[in-house]
């Protein structure tokens, strides 16, 4: 089990995953199996699970054509980070008056999400990059 | 078409409760005929075909305990073909009292093994049935789900064997949304809740798709959605609450949330 690294920094894992719904299936397990490996209890994994899943497929469906999906986590002592981004060609963020959206902030002790323009203004790509970020704390009154 | 009087007693008691005595005669029949003489296959084809409705009648007996029901239905029937196969008639008992222990039998192998994708060795199931056993347990005594370490010592197994257990469940076969709850076992009329749940989603944007869509989910479904996402309960909490395991709400609540995403999906100007 890791509760951060040997120097007490937090531990991050990223994926860079196909943005297809098909893909939710591994980036559900591996958000279980980081939650597992740092002694979440079972009720907090499978909140974690099920949120980064909602995150996900809400971005997924966002995504432009073809676009990766980029999952971070940052495993420290007390939580678990988790920021999903999708580059797309709107510039709107997901909303936060949708059922999905209560479904993170219920599962989840922090949840957000923006929009970054274009790196190069006079880019002709004309992409954004879609964040959703979600954090869930070890539950309290826990050893470790 | 020889050799059925020595049941005949049975037969006629047969009769009376099943409906199947005309099929009895062909199986002596069958048992005449040599291997390899096509009559054989016709005998077998209308034996099958004829006890059909035991298996049926058999697969609704296991209904309603979250394996779907056309999978029963086909595993019923896979039993009764291997009964039908195995079945002597020179034994002296009669078909029924042979076949109906041997197809009930392969519906509740199914219900133990072919619930779980196929790779999942037993001995990761029996880890996994631990688990559950044990986090139940625990729940109770610690107030909250247990963490796999807190598992670990409590079963004495080390992190990677508790890891491996929980990561098995995943794998157990997520059920069919359509099926139904058994009525027996829900205990909390959702009448109440509903109105609640109402006025919870009120706000929400495609409320107006979201709303059917929450109707229509089977009623286990639609209560652990409303316990979790309108009353914030815990996934343990509401295990205790519907007499399930934490593991299977959680398999529940995945599939549900799926299938909302999809119905919204499908629907996104919210007419």
């Amino acid at each position: 089990m890791f509760e951060g690294t040997e120097d007490g920094s937090p531990e991050e894992i990223e994926l860079r995953i196909g943005a297809v719904l098909t893909n939710l299936p591994i980036i559900r397990s591996l958000a279980a199996s980081i939650a597992m490996r740092a002694d979440f209890d079972l009720d907090s994994i499978a909140d974690l699970r099920l949120a980064v899943d909602e995150a996900c497929s809400t971005l997924i469906t966002q995504g432009a054509p073809d676009a990766a999906l980029t999952c971070a986590f940052r495993v420290s002592v007390d939580e678990i980070r988790f920021v999903v981004t999708v580059p797309s060609t709107s510039d709107a963020k997901p909303s936060s008056d949708s059922f999905g959206w209560r479904v993170l902030t219920t599962l989840t002790d922090h949840t957000a999400t923006w929009v970054d323009g274009p790196d190069d203004p006079n880019s002709q790509a004309d992409t954004h990059l879609v964040h959703i970020e979600l954090a869930k704390r070890r539950t309290e009154g826990l050893p470790g | 078409m020889t050799g059925t009087q020595s049941s005949r007693a049975a037969r006629d008691q047969d009769s009376s409760a099943t409906g199947y005595e005309h099929l009895t005669p062909m199986f002596a029949e069958m048992a005449e005929l040599p291997e390899d003489d096509p009559r054989r296959a016709e005998l077998r084809n209308k034996l099958v075909t004829g006890h059909l409705p035991l298996a049926e009648h058999i697969a609704a007996r296991f209904s309603n305990r979250g394996v779907p029901r056309e999978d029963l239905v086909q595993v019923a029937t896979l039993g009764l073909i291997n009964a039908v196969d195995r079945f002597q008639p020179d034994r002296g008992t009669d078909f029924l009292s042979f076949a109906v222990p041997t197809v009930m039998g392969e519906v509740r192998r199914h219900f133990r093994d072919a619930s779980w994708s196929m790779h999942v060795p037993r001995r990761l199931k029996e880890l996994n049935l631990a688990i559950n056993a044990a986090s139940a347990e625990l729940s109770q005594r610690l107030g909250r789900a247990p963490t796999p370490s807190e598992l670990g010592r409590h079963l004495d197994l080390t992190p990677e064997q508790v890891y491996e257990g929980l990561e098995a469940g995943n794998a157990y076969h997520s059920m069919s949304l359509d099926e139904a709850l058994s009525p027996d076992a829900d205990s909390d009329p959702l009448g109440d809740t509903l109105g609640q749940q109402d006025e919870a989603l009120a706000g929400v944007e495609n409320y107006e798709s979201l709303r059917p869509l929450i109707e229509s989910l089977p009623e286990r479904e639609r209560q652990i959605l409303t316990l979790r996402f309108f009353r914030h309960m815990t996934q343990t909490q509401i295990a205790d609450r519907i007499g399930i395991s934490q593991m299977h709400v959680s398999r529940l609540l995945t599939r549900t949330l799926e299938n909302l995403r999809q119905g919204l999906l499908a629907d996104p100007d919210g007419k």
